[in-house]
């Protein structure tokens, strides 16, 4: 039991770090420190999946921790990395707003998360921390799309909302149905290889991958 | 002597000093400020008795069959009475010296002694009618004596006071009419037994009214344009009491209604009161901050100042709706120990300000320096009230917002997550504005005494008069000994606090200690004062032994070598807020403008021309636009006063016609 | 006895200061002052004549003994080896924020006491680090303040003897960066220059000679000990002794010098990695800190631990 304790405690760490990691985007400046953001968070994900895993037992969660560390901690970023090489000059993060006002929103975003939902829901404990802490880093993701006019930003925000996703669901089923996580995986790989080409050849073809100027491809 | 006596006595030294400003001769005016300062004293040996919980009747005038002028007076009352008291006494002493070479000095003394009647008479009253007549009076008078010195930049300031200050009556009148209608009762204990029974939409209006009609006179943002404005134009004794004592009948005001009248209240009520508070009392230092003349820094702080009461008062409405009463007594009593000391350190730096002008005939920081050498006490008097201001210990600013920081951080016990977020947050605020007050201060006292004279307005200046450093003495030793003896305000606050409230003890506080029992915190002041004062004496002692007696020579300053330093070489105002108003740019919007005129284009320069300047925002973006639309509105309006007779008579027709119409 | 505890402070800084320039010399690759070099500077500064400048006022010869004071009072409050001293009864954490807040505004008004152009930029760069700074420690000190329920600085350290959760690394965290500010090392300033873009410090020091200027800086030694010490008893205070036997005190004094110890080592590993940052780019890194202590508020509040 002194075993169960100490885990409780590492759990609530690492769901900590895991809300960090996707509030320092806000902080960064580079695409790479933005990937290695990316990385970290999937890597706190995959551990944290182990170690409820080795607390309940169920071997399915191994398997989907181990799934999740080779997918979104190793093979996605190595896209990623790959795409933003490509990139040549234009290495810097385009924020619409300051980073101060950037980090400013999210601890507000992170404050409403708490607020509203804090009572009324049906799960307690472990489960609730952790739902709070998904659907933050959700919004997060979400407030990252809107503010970033990288389209490769995009991308990122899209995969840490995704992340926030499948921990929320998996602090409210304590293991997501493997199939659908899979395929949701599989989904997300899909549209980062796409976008990854699409990127390289926006660039190639009008001469910067900033989102603002597909506006000219109207009427 | 019982207290009716002292009270009665009091009042009519007062009026005893009006009549007499406009009968003695001329010389003799100032004097009778000395009649003005005996009342004061008597009113605040009653002032002490009322809030020790005596019970007072003052007998109600009679106007009509059905009206009457009434008035009550309970521990509230005789709290602020003391408060407005104790600043009388010793701006009346100022004034003696103050006001020996001003025009007009029978007008002056007039309106003086009848602005602090009507303040008494606001604090003291028992109904709706004399509460309307009095406030009325008070913003009547104190319009006279803004515009006292007949100058334009007063005559403008004196518009735009008027204007505000009727908005917010008229909306004081809107909220009592809707007492008088939903409870039927015109006195204030009538009134207040109705309360309870009220729906909750008529109690939500009752509040949004009475933040606004008595914001407008309290001076919280938005509503705080006035202030700069009025506040400098005034001479500066009027000054120090509009600042240090007028603007808190705003706060007594609201406190009535909202605590006191409206008894139980809902939750939301006192966080919005903390997020009011804690965003004027920031927004107002912030533009303090900027300025580089004098009495509109001060009054701007007056603003922030008024933030951190209703930070106190927020936290304290807010454990009322939750039960926590001694909480709440506790948040209250800290509310109001800031009330007191601020009347007390705010009127002290009004009255320095007004004793740098009358010897150097500027207010302009930028043209003064070093005259902390040539007028030594007033130095001391700023120091002590810029100290005291800061909330550095061991004066009386730090126990208040001691008081105030335990408020907020108790309000982690309140049940609602958004009372758990607001509260440490409004702390952080709270130390936010200390630290931005702290640099606004540092600039002040040290652009404006320290150093070398900047302009030949300071190198001249001598030390004010007796009186005036009187005056200022009194209330630095006030500061003092509030904050080092924190156990006799407290007495004087907490039997009004336990009173609206409901709750007791929380706070215990002994001769030279205050403690908190929820959270075991403990402070005292004047331990600290005096480990500071014996090490001092010990690190002397050990300095001494270690390096034997040393040469002290004096020269000019080093300043890494450079020679010829003189006094334009120094930092000015502008450039000592210059990082400050680089990191909140987004606020203060500067712009600057360098004009640079050539002999020979580029390479000789004839003159550099530097303006800068910051966007006010409210006046920009609000009051403008707001006295714009006024201002076609009513030249749209004037069209119906054409001056012919014959539109006047056919309007007089259409009436007549009308009210046999609809009349009853 | 354990009322003599604060002398701990005052005598054992200028070594503290010492061990972090040792260090940091030996992680630049030089050889560096010796450890006990402050003490021997401290008596040479007193020994010698005083030169002042003529602009000055009595403000220039009260801010020294003002500050030595004040920092000497604040090491009263705080508890270093035992929690039994009753001087805890003066103030608490807010207490000792102010304290140090009534050093740093005489140390500003004595740098624009002297009229030179020197001065004013210290007094102006050092409040403005003030402002920055102060809401930042507010927040993270309430957040370790509530969660012991008393702003008492003996209480915190007694009841989070065993304590170690999210929010506290995270305010932790943002009072390691509250201390660099606050002690003006770097990023934030270079408390080895003495030329004038660098300097916020020692352009408020840069009038004081003598014994005036030994105060001056043992104070700046003292409060940086005095603010390792608050960090160590407010988010880790394990080992410290409750009582006054022997044995607890032996054992609280090793843990609280392997602490500071500690401490310095993270001090010297941050000044000799990072460079100073532009005095404009301050309010990011600040910022960021303020983020991290308003996550540790709701962190403790979402959590409740």
């Amino acid at each position: 039991m002194k075993n169960w304790i100490h885990v409780f405690s590492v759990i609530d760490f690492i769901s900590v770090g895991i809300l960090l990691t996707a509030i320092a985007m806000n902080g960064l400046r580079r695409l790479e420190s933005y990937v290695r953001a990316y990385i970290f968070n999937s890597l706190l994900l995959s551990l944290l999946i182990a170690i409820v895993a080795f607390m309940i037992g169920g071997t399915h969660l191994y398997i989907a921790s181990v799934t999740t560390l080779v997918s979104k901690g190793i093979a996605i970023p190595l896209l990623l990395k790959k795409i933003v090489r490509q990139m040549k000059v234009t290495r810097d993060v385009e924020p619409y707003i300051s980073n101060t006002l950037s980090l400013t929103i999210s601890g507000i975003l992170v404050a409403v998360v708490y607020t509203s939902l804090s009572e009324g829901i049906f799960v307690t404990g472990f489960s609730k921390n952790v739902l709070q802490i998904s659907i933050a880093v959700i919004l997060i993701g979400l407030f990252i799309m809107i503010t970033r006019k990288k389209a490769i930003t995009q991308v990122i925000g899209l995969l840490f909302m995704e992340n926030g996703l499948f921990l929320a669901g998996f602090s409210l089923t304590f293991g997501m149905p493997i199939i659908i996580e899979l395929g949701v995986l599989f989904d997300m790989l899909m549209g980062v290889i796409i976008l990854g080409i699409f990127s390289v050849q926006i660039k190639r073809a009008f001469a910067s991958a900033d989102l603002d100027k597909l506006t000219i491809l109207k009427g | 002597m019982g207290i009716e006596n002292y009270f009665t006595i009091g009042i009519l030294f007062f009026l005893f000093g009006a009549v007499m400003s406009c009968i003695v001769p001329r010389k003799a005016k100032n004097h009778t400020y000395v009649l003005s300062a005996i009342g004061a004293v008597n009113l605040i040996i009653s002032g002490l008795y009322l809030s020790a919980g005596a019970q007072i009747h003052i007998p109600s005038i009679p106007i009509s069959s059905t009206l009457e002028f009434s008035f009550q007076g309970d521990a509230l009352s005789g709290f602020f009475l003391t408060v407005i008291s104790i600043l009388t006494l010793s701006v009346s002493i100022y004034s003696i010296g103050y006001t020996k070479n001003i025009d007009n000095k029978g007008l002056m003394g007039f309106l003086y002694n009848l602005f602090i009647l009507s303040m008494y008479a606001v604090i003291l009253s028992g109904n709706i009618i004399t509460f309307l007549i009095s406030w009325e009076t008070m913003s009547v008078v104190s319009y006279f004596l803004v515009t006292f010195d007949r100058d334009a930049k007063s005559a403008r300031a004196g518009l735009i006071y008027a204007v505000m200050t009727h908005i917010g009556t008229a909306f004081i009148i809107a909220l009592f009419l809707i007492l008088y209608k939903n409870t039927g009762h015109m006195d204030f204990p009538g009134i207040k037994t109705f309360t309870a029974s009220l729906p909750d939409d008529i109690k939500t209006i009752v509040f949004i009214f009475s933040i606004i009609g008595f914001g407008t006179k309290a001076g919280i943002v938005p509503l705080h344009a006035w202030l700069p404005k009025a506040h400098p134009a005034a001479p500066s004794n009027i000054s120090a009491l509009m600042s240090g004592v007028m603007i808190k009948t705003g706060i007594y005001g609201f406190i009535r209604i909202t605590m006191d009248m409206m008894g139980n209240s809902p939750d939301w009520w006192g966080i919005t009161i903390i997020v009011i508070g804690a965003v004027s009392s920031i927004i107002g230092v912030l533009y303090a901050l900027m300025e580089h003349d004098l009495k509109r820094l001060l009054a701007y702080h007056s603003v922030e100042n008024i933030g951190i009461i209703l930070l106190g008062l927020g936290a304290s409405m807010m454990f009322r709706s939750n039960g926590f009463y001694s909480l709440s007594a506790i948040a209250l009593t800290a509310g109001l120990y800031h009330t007191l000391n601020h009347a007390v350190f705010k009127g002290l730096l009004f009255l320095g300000a007004g004793s740098i002008m009358h010897a150097t005939h500027t207010g302009n920081m930028e043209d003064l320096g070093g005259l902390i050498k040539l007028m030594p006490y007033t130095a001391v008097a700023f120091l002590i009230g810029s100290v005291s201001i800061c909330a550095l210990p061991p004066f009386n600013g730090f126990v208040s917002e001691w008081l105030t920081y335990q408020s907020l951080l108790l309000g982690f016990k309140s049940s609602s997550i958004a009372s758990k977020i607001i509260s440490p947050l409004g702390g952080a605020a709270l130390a936010l504005t200390g630290a931005l007050a702290a640099a606004c201060f540092v600039k002040a006292f040290g652009i404006v005494f320290l150093g070398t004279p900047r302009s030949s307005h300071a190198e001249n200046a001598g030390e004010s008069p007796l009186s005036m450093v009187a005056g200022m003495g009194i209330l630095a030793g006030l500061c003092l000994i509030f904050g080092i003896f924190p156990d006799a305000a407290i007495r004087m606050a907490s039997p009004s606090a336990f009173q609206l409230t409901g709750g007791s003890y929380g706070l215990a506080s002994g001769n030279w200690f205050l403690h908190i029992n929820e959270t075991v915190a403990t402070l005292s002041p004047i331990s600290i004062l005096i480990t500071v004062i014996v090490l001092s004496l010990a690190s002397i002692v050990f300095i001494l032994s270690v390096g034997g007696k040393r040469k002290t020579t004096y020269s000019d300053s080093w300043d890494c070598g450079m020679i010829a330093l003189n006094a334009r070489m120094q930092y000015t105002a502008t450039a000592f807020t210059k990082p400050i108003r680089m990191i909140f740019r987004r606020i203060y919007l500067p712009w600057r403008e360098i004009k640079v005129s050539y002999h020979v284009k580029p390479f000789f320069v004839k003159s550099i021309r530097y303006s800068g300047e910051i966007t006010p925002f409210f006046e920009k973006y609000i009051y403008e636009p707001v006295t714009t639309l006024i201002h076609i509105f009513a030249g749209k309006v004037r069209m119906l006063q054409s001056g012919s007779l014959h539109l006047y008579l056919l309007y007089i027709l259409i009436t007549l016609i009308l009210l046999l119409i609809f009349g009853d | 006895m354990e009322y003599l505890q604060f002398m701990i402070i005052i005598l054992c800084s200028p070594l503290i200061q010492g061990v972090i320039k040792k260090l940091k010399a030996n992680m630049q690759g030089r050889v560096g002052p010796g450890i006990f070099q402050p003490y021997y500077d401290l008596i040479r500064l007193c020994r010698k004549d005083m030169v002042i400048s003529s602009v000055a006022s009595w403000i220039f010869r009260a801010t020294p003994y003002i500050v030595f004071t004040s920092t000497a009072a604040a090491a009263m409050i705080v508890p270093v080896l035992t929690t039994s001293s009753r001087f805890g009864v003066m103030g608490d954490v807010i207490a000792l924020i102010y304290l140090f807040a009534l050093g740093r505004f005489f140390m500003a008004l004595a740098g624009l006491d002297t009229g030179t152009a020197f001065g004013g930029e210290g007094s102006s760069r050092e409040m403005t680090v003030a402002i920055l700074v102060e809401p930042m420690m507010m927040l993270s000190i309430f957040t370790a303040a509530i969660s012991a329920g008393s702003t008492n600085v003996i209480r915190i350290a007694e009841t989070h003897s065993i304590y170690y959760s999210p929010s506290h690394v995270l305010a932790l965290s943002a009072f390691l960066i509250a201390i660099i500010a606050e002690t003006g090392r770097i990023p934030v300033d270079n408390p080895d220059t003495h030329l004038e873009l660098t300097m916020i410090h020692e352009g408020m020091l840069l009038e004081y000679s003598g014994r005036y200027l030994a105060l001056m800086e043992w104070a700046h030694y003292m409060k940086q000990m005095l603010l390792f010490t608050i960090a160590i008893d407010i988010f880790f205070p394990v080992g410290i002794a409750n009582t006054m036997e022997v044995y607890s005190i032996a054992v609280s004094s090793a843990a609280y010098f392997l602490k500071i110890l500690f401490m310095s080592v993270l001090m010297a590993l941050i000044e000799s990695t990072r460079a100073k940052m532009r005095f404009f780019q301050l309010p990011s890194l600040l910022g960021v800190a303020f983020v991290l202590a308003v996550l540790s508020l709701l962190t403790y509040i979402m959590m409740g631990k």
